[in-house]
């Protein structure tokens, strides 16, 4: 998916909650990219011009899982926190 | 639409920056155009879908810096960083042109080194599979012989039995003389003598025709016919004519065909050998005592493939031992062992060479320090400039590293002076060296040098460069701008000057005190008295070669006529000939006994010299006993001889030696010629200065002529004045004999001392231009303070203090630090010079004299160099001073 793409299903998948500025995408995916979670490709859109294509890498779908489970742990701790109080 | 316009200018500016930041452009230009088709198809009009785009994206600007931090711009940074480092060092010439020049002193100095290191020390030798090779040699802890040449029967017992050696050759240790006749004017050939198998052990090709082969280490009639050539040789003698080959030339009166030229630049066991002449043995020699008892030979031998060192040297050492019970009237002590060939050879030269290197390391420190206090001193005028930047929001990080790529410029620059000045010094180098000192005669700056030199170039620039980068990053921009660039932070600035200026005074300290050690064995040296007097001596010395001189009458005739014409020149006092000059290598050895102690007792290793009677009178070698040869003492009359003192003292104690008998066979028999003493001399230095003379007995050349002797001839002045008048007196007894060395016996005595005064020498350079650094480097570190305190000088000057005692206090404060730097540099000194031990004589490397005195000279050029800008700041006009901040 191209980084325009990205940031589309972000903001539909988020409901519009996260309206961050698109341009601080670039600089997250660079870093991703050196980590080495994620890979980039130019390719063809379907209306035939070139962009770059990110793609998850083995190691990134593993470290998906890892933060998910950092951040669930994370947000439950924020919770029971929460309810305490 | 003027922003995509701008965005594609802004590419174009970009292209050089590489494909990274162009794709960036592509990949955000392809977001911002989706986003606008994206904003058209919701119902905008062009213009306002586009700028909604644009706003959403949130700055396509600052979203390539983001970018560009990611990704990490220090490429980037470096260049913009090199660029402003050299702009500002434009700005500062006379700082730049200090800072490069006393870096390429450093560097030149160790480029030139580490360059006779590499070639010497590191550079394989040019052989093939050189670590396959490995030096032969004997060993006798009777005769305290270490790492001796070897008795040719042994080393073929050798070859025969070790099997983990492929082969084994022997040759002449250094270079023999030969003349060769009938092309031109009689010329002086540099001889190596082989056995036939010497190029294939060490993996030489011919360059054309062949190499010398095995078989021709024996003749039956003992004489050589083949001769291989050096490259050198045959351009000069035959113009490199291929035609060469094959012909025959006339060497020593025999005539040797030419087979081979050998590759040009190989030259083995020494230097510029013009050729190689296989050793023709008889094959009965080897049955010969005289084999396996006259120890004559080197030996090398290449380790068989597969067979590893320590097998050849356990293979080695048991045929030793067979040898010792087969042989024991001459093997009985006699043990073997084996070197690494390159080992073998560096041998000597490596302790000086890395003594230089030493010295020229610690020459590159104190450069190191003087060009970082230089920028630290800017660093403090930069004050207010950095300040500035740091409160406009530059990084300190950021500024750090600008200082220290500012460093690194220099340094690179510095560098590129230095290995410049360092070629040059290769070449002097080369000249300088004592003939045969370093083994190799051609010092290439090649890619190892060049290798550490970028190393030391880049470790010199972070070490000058890291504590004005500090600096640089530390300071606070508030009380910078407040102060005006005098704040309270110039203390800690100060306290680096200084800490460096005692650093680099210690440096100079140990170097000095290195050298000085030096100089004083140096002294030592040429103050002793070699037991003869060198001055006004000439000596010829002739190599008798050919038919004409087969028989030892012939021989004699020829000395005893050139001796007395000799005499008779004009200026000439008195003339004699002797076979080895003192201080030039001395001659054989054999055991000897002496007449009427107790059986089977022999004593080891007297040297033999053959000289004319007048010789103890020429030298002015003092007759302790007895009385010196005459002309009576001739062939086939009573055999005599006249021993040293050394003989005397350790072999008759309490005895008179005059009239006793002697003979040098071990055990003596009916056929043992017994020579009679009749006078003792004092003993003369026979090999070097440093040397005692060892125990030496002198025979009449008329009883035992050698075919080489040097002519001496004592004249009032400069003997060497005598030398046209000594070669027309040879050409006219015999043109075709060449006169092979001319030397003044005190020229003799300087080449003895050749490498001790070159190690002393460089080593007095070396720690002169490292003083004159930490000087300098005091110089200035004391100008700052004079300038710092001229305000409170003024102010003492004016409630009346004496001039004197403020200068004082700018002194003091030189002294303080040239003090703590000499404390230290002794401290170091002490036991750094100890690895110095080996190379002084009758210095100890603590050497009282040296350490007092070398400090006394630096703490005296440590106050002048206070002492000029004391008196500068005190001359101040007290009112100017005070206005002065």
């Amino acid at each position: 998916m191209h980084g325009w793409g990205i940031s589309q299903r972000i903001q539909q998948f988020s409901r519009g909650v996260l309206d961050v500025n698109q341009g601080s995408l670039y600089p997250a995916l660079q870093r991703l990219e050196q980590k080495g979670w994620i890979e980039s490709e130019w390719q063809t859109t379907e209306n035939n011009r070139r962009a770059k294509y990110y793609r998850l890498t083995r190691q990134g779908r593993r470290a998906v899982g890892e933060e998910a489970a950092s951040w669930r742990r994370y947000v439950e701790a924020v919770e029971l926190i929460l309810e305490i109080s | 639409m003027p922003t995509i316009k701008g965005l594609r200018a802004r590419a174009r500016a970009l292209l050089r920056r590489g494909a990274a930041e162009r794709e960036l452009d592509e990949e955000l230009r392809f977001h911002i155009e989706m986003e606008t088709e994206k904003n058209v198809r919701a119902g905008m009009n062009p213009v306002d879908a586009r700028r909604r785009a644009l706003r959403d994206f949130g700055g396509v600007e600052p979203t390539k810096e983001a970018h560009r931090d990611v990704r990490g711009r220090w490429l980037e940074e470096l260049g913009a960083d090199t660029r402003y480092a050299l702009r500002t060092l434009r700005r500062a010439p006379v700082l730049a042109t200090a800072a490069i020049l006393t870096l390429a002193l450093g560097v030149g100095a160790n480029t030139t080194i580490f360059s006779a290191v590499n070639a010497v020390v590191l550079q394989p030798l040019p052989f093939a599979q050189p670590d396959r090779l490995v030096m032969l040699w004997e060993e006798n802890p009777e005769k305290g012989w270490h790492q001796q040449i070897c008795a040719p029967a042994n080393v073929l017992d050798w070859q025969e039995q070790v099997k983990a050696f492929q082969g084994i050759t022997m040759f002449f240790d250094g270079a023999g003389v030969s003349t060769l006749t009938g092309e031109g004017a009689p010329r002086v050939l540099k001889t190596s003598g082989v056995t036939g198998n010497f190029f294939d052990v060490l993996g030489i090709r011919a360059q054309l025709g062949r190499t010398l082969q095995p078989n021709e280490t024996w003749a039956a009639d003992g004489i050589a016919r083949t001769v291989v050539i050096s490259d050198r040789f045959w351009r000069e003698q035959f113009g490199a004519d291929p035609r060469a080959v094959g012909r025959s030339i006339r060497v020593d009166g025999q005539s040797l065909q030419v087979v081979g030229v050998a590759p040009s630049g190989f030259s083995f066991p020494v230097e510029d050998i013009d050729i190689w002449v296989p050793r023709a043995w008889k094959p009965g020699i080897r049955a010969q005592v005289f084999f396996r008892q006259a120890h004559f030979m080197r030996a090398i031998a290449r380790i068989a493939p597969g067979a590893s060192l320590e097998t050849a040297d356990a293979q080695l050492q048991a045929v030793a031992g067979r040898l010792k019970l087969q042989y024991p009237a001459t093997n009985k002590y006699m043990g073997a062992g084996l070197t690494p060939l390159h080992r073998f050879l560096v041998g000597d030269t490596r302790l000086p060479l890395l003594v230089l290197l030493a010295a020229v390391g610690l020459l590159l420190l104190i450069s190191c320090a003087n060009v970082g206090n230089l920028l630290l001193v800017r660093a403090v005028g930069r004050e207010r400039e950095a300040a500035l930047r740091l409160t406009l929001g530059a990084g300190r990080g950021r500024l750090a590293k600008q200082a220290l790529t500012e460093s690194l410029v220099l340094s690179v620059l510095g560098g590129v002076a230095g290995v410049a000045l360092g070629i040059v010094g290769t070449r002097v180098l080369e000249s300088l060296q004592p003939p045969g000192m370093l083994r190799v005669s051609h010092f290439a700056v090649d890619f190892t040098v060049l290798g550490y030199v970028l190393m030391i170039v880049a470790g010199s620039g972070l070490l000058f460069g890291t504590a004005p980068a500090i600096w640089s990053g530390r300071r606070s921009p508030a009380e910078s701008l407040k102060q005006g660039g005098r704040g309270g932070d110039t203390r800690r600035m100060r306290r680096w000057t200084e800490l460096l200026v005692v650093g680099e005074v210690a440096l100079a300290v140990v170097l000095t005190l290195g050298a000085g050690l030096l100089v004083r064995s140096f002294r030592e040296l040429t103050q002793v008295d070699p037991g003869f007097d060198p001055h006004g001596v000439l000596a010829t010395q002739i190599v008798l070669s050919g038919p004409k001189y087969d028989s030892s009458s012939q021989a004699r005739v020829f000395f005893d006529q050139m001796i007395a014409r000799v005499a008779a020149l004009p200026g000439v006092s008195a003339a004699a000939a002797t076979s080895n000059v003192p201080l030039q290598g001395s001659g054989y050895t054999s055991d000897f006994v002496v007449a009427g102690r107790p059986a089977g007792e022999y004593y080891p290793e007297i040297t033999h010299r053959m000289v004319t009677p007048t010789y103890f009178q020429v030298m002015r070698v003092k007759l302790l006993r007895g009385r010196a040869f005459t002309a009576d003492d001739r062939a086939g009359g009573p055999p005599v001889v006249i021993i040293n003192d050394e003989v005397e003292k350790k072999y008759f104690k309490g005895q008179n030696p005059v009239g006793q008998r002697l003979t040098f066979d071990k055990v003596p028999n009916a056929q043992s010629e017994w020579l009679t003493i009749v006078g003792v001399v004092r003993g003369e230095r026979q090999q070097t200065l440093a040397a005692e003379p060892s125990i030496e007995a002198y025979v009449p050349a008329a009883q035992e002529m050698p075919s080489a002797m040097s002519v001496l001839a004592r004249v009032d002045g400069d003997p060497t004045a005598l030398g046209p008048a000594i070669r027309r007196l040879l050409a006219e007894l015999d043109p075709d004999l060449p006169v092979t060395r001319m030397r003044s016996v005190d020229e003799i005595r300087a080449r003895s001392l050749a490498r001790q005064r070159f190690l002393m020498t460089m080593l007095v350079v070396f720690a002169a231009v490292g003083l004159l650094l930490a000087v300098i480097g005091v110089y200035g570190v004391l100008g700052q303070v004079a300038r710092r305190r001229t305000r409170e000088m003024g102010i003492r000057i004016a409630l009346g203090s004496p001039v004197s005692s403020v200068r004082w206090i700018v002194v003091r404060h030189g002294l303080t630090l040239v003090a703590s730097g000499l404390a230290i540099g002794i401290g170091v000194a002490v036991v750094a010079t100890r690895g110095l031990t080996a190379l002084l004589y009758h210095v100890a490397p603590a050497d009282p004299a040296t350490f007092v005195a070398v400090p006394i000279v630096l703490a005296v050029t440590g106050i002048a160099a206070a002492w000029i800008p004391a008196v500068q700041a005190s001359r101040a006009d007290p009112a100017v001073a005070l206005r002065a901040e």
